[in-house]
């Protein structure tokens, strides 16, 4: 499903250079739930964001779905983002003046067939929130958000998800909802890749990625 | 999801963003409204002010002895009354002369003492023309006294006046202007004929001239060239006092709001510009988002700049009454002379609903294209 091959990723700064990703090559196979597990500033980040197509490696390739992501044009890999991939993100980044359903169909703006408040309504059922469909982020607790972000990650039926320490600011229980429901997604076929510096995911992961300074350092 | 709901539900939770935008394009429009609309007063003041100092142009038969003319202060040559039709049908002339006005003039001695008796036809404006004639209405059968012949005289309004054999009415007994005026007895042009036995004669038009020159153009050869053409048997003298005032206090006005437009322009851009990139400053990680979700430049970019067309269309609306209203309101104090005929001009409402969108959305080009720039991998690794 994903595959990097000797992914690099430099950065300048003033300092000199920064190497995010060091030669990183990995595989993700359709239909696994992979956990990257590393420390602050080991690149997982980066290499979520590079599989996710809005970083471009200085060099190697990312291949999704048969894809090389780079070598299609910034409207193409947008397109195939919104079609394709579903993103989660630590600090949740639903759009503070849109209510939940609004906040999950932004993920429709760009898609095919535009699902519309039917399916999305239908996803917050699943998700528990549809006392919650007319409010504000600002009304919502912090499982409610993250699963608000899950909703639109999954409301156009991608293929994988990328997330990006989801579970960083929610309490155990709200954690262990996020993850049943990434492992749902994962038993209906989907594909999860999901970076974090705990333990927390292991438990659903097929396997588990240690990285270190921008590289793979073990497989378990 | 819509551009437009997006847009709209941005500006209801971002109000203070929204109103200081608005509020910049509904100034400037407001002050360019009722500049316009004054201007239009402004006009029309300056030609009624400017006007009401008199006519500028005197249209004499050509063989008219100068030294005579001006010595008597009227010409001692005649042409026929139908020289003055000849003039108002000629093609174009009222492009150059407006407001013609036929009369006789003669020299008459009335009780033992000389007077300028003058006759007056009706005044020839522009057929399309809404402007009020010049000088007074006269009746037949009617006079109106000079000031220093009405004090010697004894005459008062309503009373009799006889001239040539015939009781005229006096209509009004005029002010003192301080001019040859003071010793004229008015009539209407038919009457003062049949007095002087001169009938079907005159011997002068009076006219204003319509020529919008700048400063170092000189009309008189534009007004001499066109009455060759209309009335060969006449020539025109210029009263240049008159005209230059004319001039002056309408190019005075001009460069005034030339000199304030552009500075106008650039505050209100520069305005509109940095609150807009403001905006996006504030909407970093939106738009981060917004990207990580599939939308690409065009659609970016399309939520600022629809979003500075919606603040145009409405400071447009706003910006359009609350200049009319400026304008109504104030202007009657300033343009005392014509506060009557301030009026709004619903054309510019037109103008407003184009120029303020496509304004507003110029000045927040930049902050957009900022906007469409930003990493969003740089965005979200921020968080």
């Amino acid at each position: 499903m994903v595959r990097f091959d000797n992914v690099s990723k430099i950065y300048p700064t003033r300092q000199g250079e920064v190497k995010s990703l060091d030669r990183l090559s990995l595989e993700v196979r359709p239909g696994e739930f992979i956990a990257i597990r590393g420390p602050s500033g080991c690149g997982k980040t980066t290499l979520l964001l590079a599989a996710g197509g809005m970083l471009h490696p200085t060099a190697g390739t990312v291949t999704v779905d048969g894809h090389d992501l780079y070598t299609l044009s910034a409207r193409e890999r947008a397109q195939f983002r919104a079609r394709r991939i579903g993103f989660v993100f630590q600090m949740f980044h639903l759009v503070p003046y849109l209510n939940v359903v609004e906040n999950v169909l932004l993920a429709a703006v760009q898609a095919p067939g535009k699902p519309g408040p039917a399916r999305a309504e239908e996803l917050l059922a699943r998700l528990g929130l549809t006392p919650r469909l007319r409010h504000t982020p600002a009304a919502l607790s912090a499982g409610e958000r993250q699963r608000t972000a899950i909703a639109r990650a999954l409301l156009n039926q991608p293929k994988l998800i990328l997330a990006d320490e989801p579970t960083g600011n929610l309490d155990p229980d709200n954690a262990a909802e996020v993850f049943q429901h990434l492992r749902e997604f994962h038993r209906a076929g989907g594909t999860v890749l999901i970076v974090t510096h705990g333990a927390a995911a292991d438990a659903y992961a097929d396997r588990v990625v240690e990285m270190r300074s921008g590289s793979i350092q073990a497989r378990q | 999801m819509s551009i437009l709901w997006l847009v709209l539900k941005e500006l209801v939770h971002r109000k203070l963003n929204f109103l200081l935008s608005t509020l910049a394009m509904l100034t400037a429009v407001a002050l360019f409204v009722s500049y316009f609309t004054t201007a239009e007063a402004s006009r029309r003041e300056t030609t009624r002010v400017t006007r009401d100092i008199g006519f500028n142009l005197r249209i004499i038969p050509k063989d008219t002895d100068m030294d005579q003319f001006w010595a008597a202060g009227f010409s001692d040559q005649t042409m026929p009354e139908d020289a003055m039709q000849r003039l108002a049908k000629y093609e174009n002339v009222f492009v150059t002369y407006n407001h013609l006005v036929a009369s006789l003039q003669q020299k008459y001695l009335l009780q033992g003492k000389e007077i300028l008796l003058t006759g007056l036809a009706p005044t020839l404006t522009a057929p399309d023309q809404k402007k009020q004639p010049m000088g007074f209405a006269i009746k037949a059968g009617t006079v109106h006294a000079g000031y220093q012949v009405g004090q010697r005289l004894g005459l008062k309004k309503g009373g009799a006046l006889e001239l040539g054999g015939k009781k005229f009415t006096i209509e009004r007994c005029l002010a003192e202007s301080g001019t040859d005026e003071d010793i004229r007895v008015f009539g209407l042009l038919s009457d003062v004929q049949r007095v002087l036995k001169m009938e079907g004669r005159i011997n002068e038009i009076k006219a204003i001239d319509c020529l919008c020159l700048t400063a170092d153009q000189d009309p008189l050869s534009v007004l001499r060239a066109e009455l060759a053409k209309a009335l060969p048997e006449a020539k025109v003298i210029q009263l240049r006092a008159i005209a230059d005032a004319r001039s002056k206090q309408r190019q005075m006005a001009e460069k005034y709001f030339a000199f304030i437009t552009p500075i106008l322009l650039i505050v209100c851009a520069a305005w509109i510009c940095v609150l807009a990139v403001m905006n996006v400053r504030e909407r970093k990680l939106e738009i981060g988002v917004l990207r990580a979700l599939g939308c690409g430049s065009g659609r970016i970019a399309g939520l600022f700049l629809a979003k500075a067309v919606l603040i145009g269309l409405i400071a447009a609306v706003l910006g359009y009454g609350l200049g009319t209203a400026l304008a109504l309101t104030f202007g009657p104090e300033i343009f005392k002379v014509t506060a009557k005929a301030i009026q709004g001009e619903p054309r510019l409402l037109l103008w407003a609903l184009v120029a303020a969108p496509s304004f507003a959305a110029l000045a927040s080009f930049i902050p957009a294209m900022l906007a469409v720039a930003q990493d969003p991998a740089v965005t979200l690794r921020e968080e």
